[in-house]
């Protein structure tokens, strides 16, 4: 039962995370009826540019950056990953989706991933960096760890799960509660209509795309610390934000939220627990979510998936 | 039974295609020759310098981007997983060979294996739109590396699963017999791409990619034939893997990974998908690319694994901003010539049994609103009656009623006197009973020609994609007679001089009589329109009035659902006036016209 909790704490937190990611994509599917693939890569964007202004490209270890030098790193991050997100709506969507080109947005998103994702190899080379944690929990407990009875878990994902859920909270407010977020609405249920009465269309698109990125990059970056990253950290939260998106077809911040922290549970169901004989092992926690998200697709498409023939 | 009959046939035949490839034959084709001689020489005369397994990969990578192409520009699904099946051909035939299986037959159960898979990805993706092609197929993608990831026994572990090579039909598997296998395998591909994009399967396809609703309303059944599409492309996609992983000694799982998808995309992109030379081109490009960035790898002292993918992304934004559709079409569009094909008007395009069609007691509902309520209708042959009435008086929604793509409420609609409840759109196209939609939903991007071939080509018997490609005489036979009636249809209306204009540079009312004539092409004997007059000028009129009385006179049955009061009084033999959803009046002109309740709710200030 302990394990179980232990499974259960680790499995919300990466989920979470993925939640986030997911209503970035469920956000932008609803206002442009794209599917953004740069996404993960602007969001390991991100992550490296906080590494880079942090640490450098050297060797780090979690306590050899101080708190205001990452703070400042993190802003730069999030900035220039807005920025990227942005930027990536201006120059790799809305050209195409003017011309009603749907191979233009895939290649042009495309394009920007595999760039993005080659650049940040090209400065981070290795499979493997370790995060500066500006936050000590490993003096909380045993190196981080406090035990619950026979389990014990990290602190941090405790507080990975916290930040989400902030994320979230604050991610839904500016979509109900500011003038901005009401514009969004507009456009994702008329965008015609939002146009003639005055809503500035493609600027709030742009943020739009910026801030599922920055959103996406901030949970992403305060989960880093937790294990090594590599260039291949954000592109797989973007495939995973996206299975889990299409899981509640794009649907409202919440459910996507939580389409997200139940992926991260099956993931840490599979990687984690044995049912009688059956172990699986965490070599399968990446395939089988995702295979079960397909066959789901397969089965029971969404309405919305199928062609208009009227 | 003798056999010499089935020796005599198919000498007429061989002869025959040996006639139309005289005929087909121009400059073009000569360069196509000379090309392919000069690739195929290649090896001989390059410099040592040259590695010829990398132009034998380059070649292979060039098969697969073909069958990708074919998906994509013909079939109109943006498949982001051809690299997955590339692999699972790769892995496929990589173990056959471990166990023994000579290598050409490996290859091929590892283009049956993709192909399986592609029936297995297509069977979800072949109704949806494009958007959800894309991020299905991207999962799929991904998929297939978690799972090479969680099976290490596929790919032979960490070490990676060696490939033995084995001759080749007793050749010595060097770089140059995989190069000049890979080179005659892309030319049977581009031919195939070109024979099916030129078929009625490749027509209908196209059709369906640009406007579904219009297709389905000439009988088109877009899924089964996408499904064909994306189980080929990714049947050929396994053929290219299954074979390359015999030049490569090994199969590397991160060899299939998202990248090689979107570096095939990326050729067919850059290519121009809708031409068969496309992908090829754009995989040259892509060659060209990684070779550029070695240049800049030794320049800069950097791996060049990191430029190929940066440059690819700014080659792709570059052409895509350009605004054209890659770089075959571009190049295409400067040299098209005028096509010089003989045309033959004499195809009888009715058919000569009569038709009545009655529906009685139609209700809809949308909700709360009633859209219908109680509309009777008998149309029979050699008649044309008009539906008429007000905005949102229900005619479109009593069409749609009609041509089964919205099912009653309650109500009977008979034809022949047998119900078609249970009929589907398609099934009632079949039958002899197609609309026109209201809107100009021609296929833009398709001649005028072939849009009338996506009418044309229902009830083709031999019309599959498979004796598109082999070309059976039945096939050819059948071809001309679908070509015959399409030309037929196109003169019908008056088109016959457009055939060859790309429907999307035809004026609005030609668009509008391409539409008549895509339907004509089906060989309706009820022909349902949706305001075949929108727009049209005075003169435009008259040219479409004589239309439909020579259909009518020819034996059709007509309901034109028509705002045009003109027009209906020049037409129709019997006018059929909705108000709100219920029947209001019908009759002759005369008795529509002096009923009092008509002249009140909706012709008070105009008489017919």
């Amino acid at each position: 039962m302990q394990f179980l909790l232990q499974v259960v704490v680790s499995g919300l937190a990466a989920g979470l995370v993925y939640g986030l990611v997911a209503v970035g994509h469920s956000l932008v599917f609803r206002l442009t009826g794209t599917v953004y693939l740069a996404l993960g890569d602007v969001i390991g964007l991100g992550i490296f540019t906080t590494l880079l202004v942090a640490a450098g490209t050297g060797p780090v270890t979690q306590t050899s950056v101080a708190t205001g030098r990452f703070l400042l790193a993190l802003a730069v991050g999030v900035l220039v990953c807005v920025a990227a997100g942005a930027g990536g709506y201006l120059f790799a969507v809305q050209p195409f989706l003017q011309r009603g080109s749907t191979l233009g947005w895939v290649g042009g998103t495309l394009a920007l991933a595999f760039a993005i994702h080659a650049a940040i190899e090209s400065f981070f080379p290795r499979s493997g960096y370790v995060f500066p944690d500006p936050i000590p929990f490993r003096r909380i407990g045993e190196a981080g760890f406090v035990a619950a009875g026979d389990a014990s878990f990290q602190v941090r994902t405790i507080y990975v799960g916290g930040v989400a859920l902030v994320l979230a909270a604050l991610s839904a407010w500016a979509i109900n509660r500011t003038r901005s977020g009401r514009g969004l609405q507009a456009i994702a249920s008329e965008r015609e209509g939002a146009l003639v009465v005055g809503v500035p269309v493609e600027r709030l698109v742009a943020l739009a795309f910026g801030l599922a990125g920055g959103v996406g990059a901030l949970a992403a970056i305060t989960a880093a610390p937790s294990a090594p990253v590599s260039a291949d950290t954000g592109t797989l939260l973007g495939v995973k934000g996206l299975a889990a998106a299409l899981l509640v077809r794009f649907g409202p911040a919440w459910l996507a939220l939580a389409a997200g922290a139940a992926y991260g549970l099956l993931e840490a169901a599979i990687a984690n627990v044995s049912l009688g004989d059956l172990e699986l092992g965490p070599e399968y926690s990446a395939a089988i979510p995702l295979a079960l998200v397909l066959l789901l697709l397969a089965i029971r498409p969404p309405r919305e998936a199928f062609e208009d023939l009227e | 039974m003798s056999a010499l009959p089935a020796f005599t046939r198919t000498g007429a035949a061989v002869r025959e295609a040996g006639r139309d490839a005289r005929l087909a034959w121009g400059p073009g084709a000569w360069l196509a020759l000379a090309a392919f001689a000069l690739a195929a020489l290649a090896p001989f005369v390059l410099p040592s310098s040259v590695r010829l397994d990398g132009l034998a990969q380059t070649a292979y990578l060039a098969l697969a981007a073909v069958g990708l192409g074919f998906a994509v520009g013909i079939g109109g699904m943006p498949s982001v997983a051809q690299g997955a099946f590339v692999g699972v051909g790769a892995v496929a035939a990589g173990h056959l060979i471990g166990s023994g299986v000579p290598p050409l037959l490996a290859a091929l159960v590892g283009a049956l294996t993709a192909g399986c898979g592609g029936v297995l990805v297509g069977a979800a993706v072949v109704r949806f739109r494009p958007v959800f092609v894309v991020a299905a197929t991207w999962l799929a993608t991904w998929l297939f590396a978690f799972t090479l990831e969680a099976l290490p026994s596929l790919t032979g572990g960490a070490r990676g699963l060696t490939v033995a090579p084995g001759k080749i039909a007793r050749l010595e598997p060097t770089a140059t017999l995989h190069y000049e296998l890979a080179l005659g395998l892309v030319a049977v591909a581009l031919l195939a791409y070109r024979a099916l994009a030129g078929s009625s399967f490749g027509v209908r396809l196209r059709a369906a990619g640009q406007r579904p609703a219009a297709a389905v309303a000439l009988g088109v059944e877009a899924p089964r034939l996408r499904l064909a599409a994306f189980a080929g492309a990714a049947a050929v996609g396994g053929l290219a893997g299954g074979l390359a992983v015999q030049l490569d000694g090994v199969v590397d799982p991160e060899a299939y990974d998202a990248f090689l998808s979107f570096t095939l995309l990326v050729a067919v992109l850059i290519g121009g998908a809708a031409t068969a030379l496309g992908p090829v081109v754009g995989v040259l490009a892509v060659a060209a690319l990684s070779l550029a960035a070695d240049v800049l790898a030794r320049l800069t002292g950097a791996e060049s694994a990191r430029f190929g993918p940066m440059l690819a992304a700014l080659l792709v934004l570059s052409v895509l901003a350009t605004g054209s559709e890659g770089i075959v079409p571009a190049v295409a569009r400067r040299i098209r010539r005028a096509g010089r094909q003989e045309r033959d008007h004499g195809m009888e395009l009715r058919r000569p049994d009569a038709a009545t069609l009655t529906a009685g007691g139609l209700h809809k509902r949308f909700g709360e609103l009633v859209a219908v309520r109680d509309v009777a209708l008998d149309l029979r042959s050699s008649s044309v009656t008009a539906l008429i009435g007000p905005n949102g008086s229900g005619k479109t929604t009593v069409l749609r009623l009609l041509a089964g793509t919205l099912p009653p409420d309650e109500g009977s609609v008979e034809f022949d006197g047998r119900p078609l409840t249970a009929a589907s759109a398609g099934d009632r196209v079949e039958l002899g009973l197609v609309r026109t939609l209201q809107s100009n939903a021609v296929f833009p991007a398709l001649t005028a020609l072939e849009n009338a071939l996506v009418g044309a080509s229902l009830r083709r018997r031999y019309g599959g994609a498979l004796r598109a490609l082999l070309a059976t005489p039945k096939a050819r036979a059948e071809a001309r007679e679908t070509t015959a009636r399409a030309q037929a249809a196109l003169a019908a209306v008056g088109l016959q001089e457009r055939a060859d204009i790309v429907a999307q540079e035809l004026t609005g009312s030609e668009q509008r009589l391409l539409m008549i004539a895509s339907a004509l092409a089906t060989r309706p004997r009820i022909l349902l329109l949706d305001e075949p007059s929108a727009g049209a000028s005075g003169a435009e009129l008259q040219r479409l009035a004589a239309i439909l009385e020579r259909l009518s006179a020819e034996g059709l049955a007509v309901l034109a659902v028509e705002h045009n009061l003109r027009l209906v009084r020049t037409v129709a033999d019997e006018i059929v006036v909705l108000h709100a959803g219920t029947m209001l009046a019908s009759g002759t002109p005369e008795q529509v016209a002096g009923d009092p309740a008509v002249r009140a709710a909706y012709l008070g200030r105009q008489s017919l």
